[in-house]
């Protein structure tokens, strides 16, 4: 379940109706905004896949210009991983797979 | 995890995002601190692109848990972008390599061996070959992603060891022509300005880059500084509309090839309007002109770039571009208070590429937009140290380290004496670029090549060709990587070695700016670092070839330890004694300084007590540079002292259009160009096992504008063949008001054969740079069938 810190830039005239925009989307926690455009957002998801996927996501809305993560913790994953509860998939077709038809 | 501590790392990481912005935020601090327990955070430079993000990584148990951007460096100010956040996660993946494998015929299968086996094996075939077919018969090819240790330690070897300077890197790929360029126009390679300027530049000029996505933290810093000052002009010159162009103030959407034209018009205008700078360039430059770069006077300029009014100019861009266009982007280029260029591959990857990146440096130099806070002529780095290792390193076949030429006998013996080597042990002949040498592996006149860290297989262009080479029996080959490649498959012996933070040394970014990265966790399994690797196949060389020279090549470096010690006593020799007196001094930047700054030094920094001032943010600027005050022959602010230029002066030159190698023509219509997604990273060999980012993109696609779809019968989705006189490609169609019409655009990242878009692309190379022209090629389209469903491929 990682935890991630953001910075969402957005137009700043439209800084206040994305932060409430983004605030309303599940996984999302918006900590502050500034004039300039800055919204400060703590993404707080399942997996580091969601996590992807919310960050594509509010990247996507109208206003946003950017998405930046500047901290990522992902320490429950690897927990998992060292229980051995959690193998990272690989992903893909392999050498000798044929593609599906 | 328990709740609380859930909490606490949440009240981190709003506060570590809001340091980044400077925002308060009113939380009680107390109990943060138990959300570190147990993490130890390592400072060190992101592993992917060229930009020189400072990260930290987080440790706990010994395992890599986290990461988080440093706030003070001056790279990345904390930001880091999707691939940086996730590059870690290649350290525990399932498919890195973990022992050597060996297999004497390439038909055959690998088997596991031990380390000695597999030295024995890479040192007795080497020697064979030396002994059978002479010294030029080996080769190294090297990365811009190695450490510039482990760069400057193989070619070490090779050329003082084995007496080849068979020595070149993917960096050949994607900035030889920048190198070209800032040697002939400046007199000296690698960028006078760098990053400082971002925040100070009043117009932007990104032509052949897409920033957004190949430099996302860089394009964070512009598009900050354009939202804070409206009045900022970002002019986007590229054939295809990308997501840096959602930013510009002028989309220049100009026909593949037709750039230099672009560049001479813009200098027409500036020349016309007088909005040039004559004090600044008759002060400080000569007009130089042909292969005997011949002086010739500003007049004779004028009447060059005569020609290139901006209604010629306009029609050869191909029509979407107006004469206006260019007067105005002319202006705004000139008359800023301060401009900075941008450019990767879309300059570099041409017949031409010295010549386009010559004319982005005529503009800066014709309007003194130059050496001033806010203004820079600034070739961006696609990988993280092909400047430091590759440039500086002496990873090229016609360069030795500290920026010296192979062919100078008077430098060959400089860096013999400093190796305690006799002199005339390095030979005075340049060894084979990169297309020579995979022409030499298909001709058989290579018997043995270290391929170390990249995959030429995948990424060199019109690579069905040189795979063929590549397969051949009679070639071995040895492959040192992290992962299975492209190249690997055709590999006798696979090297496991140490990521990034798994061992130690010095990165150096776009901005002539070195930075360390300390080992912070163990390699998995037996994998080990490149430097061990080439100290102990050194050792077993030089017995098998009975050669003491090639001990001597190693002895300083006998019995470190190689997590540190090793890679320290080959910064130390390379630093302190290979450096000195060059123009990329770093005597200052020793890992005792690299490790006090949150962002390391940009040279020339000559002793330690610069370097802790962060070294030189502006080459040639007296009072900024302690190289330009000892050079100094007069009065004026700025000394120019490239070891390119005797005159020591900046060159305007007259370069005029040149077409691309091949154009479309009736049987081949389209333009093809390539270039890079945000979520990849070059062969995909890495991102590619980040399911993040493979999901978000897991195979390459083909975009076509949409008006070359209707009159082709292309939907979105259908598949798409893409053949050139070389070879084909299959892939799903995105139809976007992208690419210019009549190109097509293809990323190049994907590993699936029927997708790997290097077997399309051109191996013309640009005759001063060598560097080839990937970007542009002449294809035929058309539509196989409708959508299918794909899956992404890796090899393993």
């Amino acid at each position: 379940m990682p935890i991630g810190g953001v910075v969402i830039s957005a137009l700043p005239r439209e800084v206040e109706q994305v932060a409430e925009a983004c605030g309303a989307m599940a996984g999302v926690e918006i900590h502050g905004l500034d004039d300039k455009g800055n919204i400060v957002a703590v993404l707080d998801t399942r997996t580091t896949d969601e996590m992807e996927e919310l960050m594509r996501s509010i990247g996507r809305r109208p206003g946003v210009l950017q998405v930046g993560l500047t901290y990522l913790n992902s320490e429950d994953e690897d927990a998992m991983m060292a229980r051995g509860e959690y193998v990272p998939q690989v992903l893909g077709r392999r050498k000798g797979e044929r593609e599906p038809r | 995890m328990a709740q609380t501590r859930r909490e606490f790392l949440k009240k981190t990481a709003a506060l570590s995002a809001a340091s980044y912005v400077g925002m308060n935020l009113p939380f009680d601090r107390i109990g943060l601190a138990r959300a570190e327990e147990g993490i130890t955070w390592h400072p060190g430079s992101c592993r992917l692109c060229g930009t020189g993000c400072r990260v930290e990584l987080g440790v706990k148990d010994g395992r890599p848990v986290g990461l988080r951007g440093i706030a003070e460096s001056r790279t990345n100010f904390g930001y880091l972008c999707m691939k940086g956040m996730h590059f870690w996660k290649c350290m525990r993946h399932p498919d890195r390599l973990k022992k050597p494998l060996y297999r004497a015929k390439k038909s055959e299968p690998f088997k596991e061996i031990s380390w000695d086996e597999a030295l024995d094996i890479a040192a007795g075939r080497f020697a064979d070959a030396v002994k059978a077919h002479g010294h030029d018969s080996v080769a190294y090819y090297g990365s811009g992603q190695a450490l510039t240790e482990e760069t400057y330690l193989f070619q070490k070897v090779m050329r003082g060891g084995l007496q080849t300077n068979n020595v070149e890197g993917n960096p050949r790929l994607c900035m030889a022509s920048a190198v070209g360029g800032y040697l002939t126009s400046f007199g000296a390679d690698e960028p006078i300005g760098g990053y400082a300027d971002l925040e100070k530049a009043h117009c932007f000029f990104i032509i052949g880059s897409n920033t957004a996505e190949a430099h996302p933290v860089l394009f964070r810093r512009i598009m900050r500084r354009k939202l804070d000052n409206p009045d900022v002009k970002v002019i986007n010159a590229d054939p295809r509309f990308s997501q840096t162009s959602r930013i510009a103030d002028k989309h220049l959407q100009f026909k593949p090839g037709t750039d230099l034209a672009l560049l001479n018009g813009m200098a027409h205008v500036i020349i016309e309007e007088k909005l040039y700078d004559e004090k600044f360039f008759s002060t400080y430059a000569t007009f130089r002109q042909g292969k005997e770069k011949k002086e010739v006077d500003f007049n004779a300029y004028k009447t060059f770039v005569a020609e290139y009014t901006p209604d010629k100019v306009a029609a050869i861009c191909g029509g979407n571009i107006t004469a206006d266009d260019i007067r105005e982007v002319a202006r705004w280029f000139a008359t800023s208070k301060g401009t900075v260029s941008l450019w990767t591959m879309g300059i570099n990857q041409r017949k031409r590429g010295v010549w386009a990146n010559n004319l982005i440096h005529n503009l800066h130099i014709l309007t003194g937009q130059l050496l001033k806070p806010g203004a820079d002529s600034l070739s961006l780095t696609g990988q993280p140290n092909a400047c430091g290792g590759v440039r500086e390193g002496g990873g090229l076949c016609h360069i030795l380290p500290g920026h010296r030429l192979v062919k100078k006998e008077k430098l060959r013996n400089q860096v013999e004496d400093a190796w305690g080597i006799p002199r005339g042990r390095i030979p005075p002949k340049p060894g084979y670029h990169t297309m020579a040498m995979f022409s030499a592996v298909n001709a058989g006149k290579i018997k043995a090549i270290w391929i170390n860290c990249t995959s030429p297989a995948q990424s060199l262009p019109n690579c069905n060709l040189y795979n063929k080479g590549l397969a051949r029996e009679d070639v071995f080959i040895v492959c040192s990587d992290i992962f299975p490649t492209r190249t690997t498959e055709y590999a006798n012996l696979v090297l496991p070695t140490a990521f990034h933070f798994e061992k130690t040394g010095v990165y150096g970014c776009t901005e002539r700016r070195s930075q360390l990265t300390r080992k912070a966790i163990d390699p998995p399994g037996e994998a080990k670092p490149e430097v061990w690797i080439v100290r102990e196949w050194a050792a077993r060389l030089a017995k098998k070839l009975g050669d003491p020279v090639i001990e001597q090549c190693i002895k300083p470096f006998v019995g470190k330890e190689e997590g540190y010690a090793l890679p320290k006593a080959i910064w130390d020799e390379y630093s302190q004694k290979v450096t000195k007196g060059r123009d990329n001094d770093l005597r200052g930047a020793t890992y005792r300084v690299l490790e006090q700054l949150p962002d390391g030094v940009q040279w020339p920094a000559l002793d330690e007590k610069y370097a802790l001032t962060g070294g030189t943010v502006k080459k040639f600027v007296k009072g900024m540079d302690p190289l330009a005050t000892i050079h100094a022959k007069n009065d004026l602010p700025y000394q120019f002292y490239g070891p390119a230029h005797p005159d020591r002066k900046l060159w305007i030159w007259l370069r005029p259009q040149a077409n691309p190698e091949e154009m479309p023509d009736a049987e081949y219509p389209f333009y093809l160009s390539t270039g890079r997604i945000i979520d990849h990273w070059h062969t995909m060999s890495m991102t590619g096992r980040i399911p993040e980012l493979l999901r978000a993109n897991p195979y390459a696609y083909v975009e076509i504008n949409p008006k070359d779809a209707k009159k082709l019968g292309i939907k979105a989705g259908d598949m798409v063949e893409i053949r050139s006189r070389r070879g084909v490609n299959i892939l799903p169609a995105k139809v976007y008001v992208g690419p210019i019409e009549g190109m097509v655009f293809v990323y190049w990242h994907d590993q699936e054969a029927s997708r790997m878009i290097n077997k399309v692309t051109k191996d013309a190379f640009d005759p001063g740079s060598k560097e080839p022209e990937f970007k542009i090629c002449a294809v035929q389209i058309k539509r196989v069938s409708g959508p299918k469903p794909l899956m992404p491929f890796l090899v393993s």
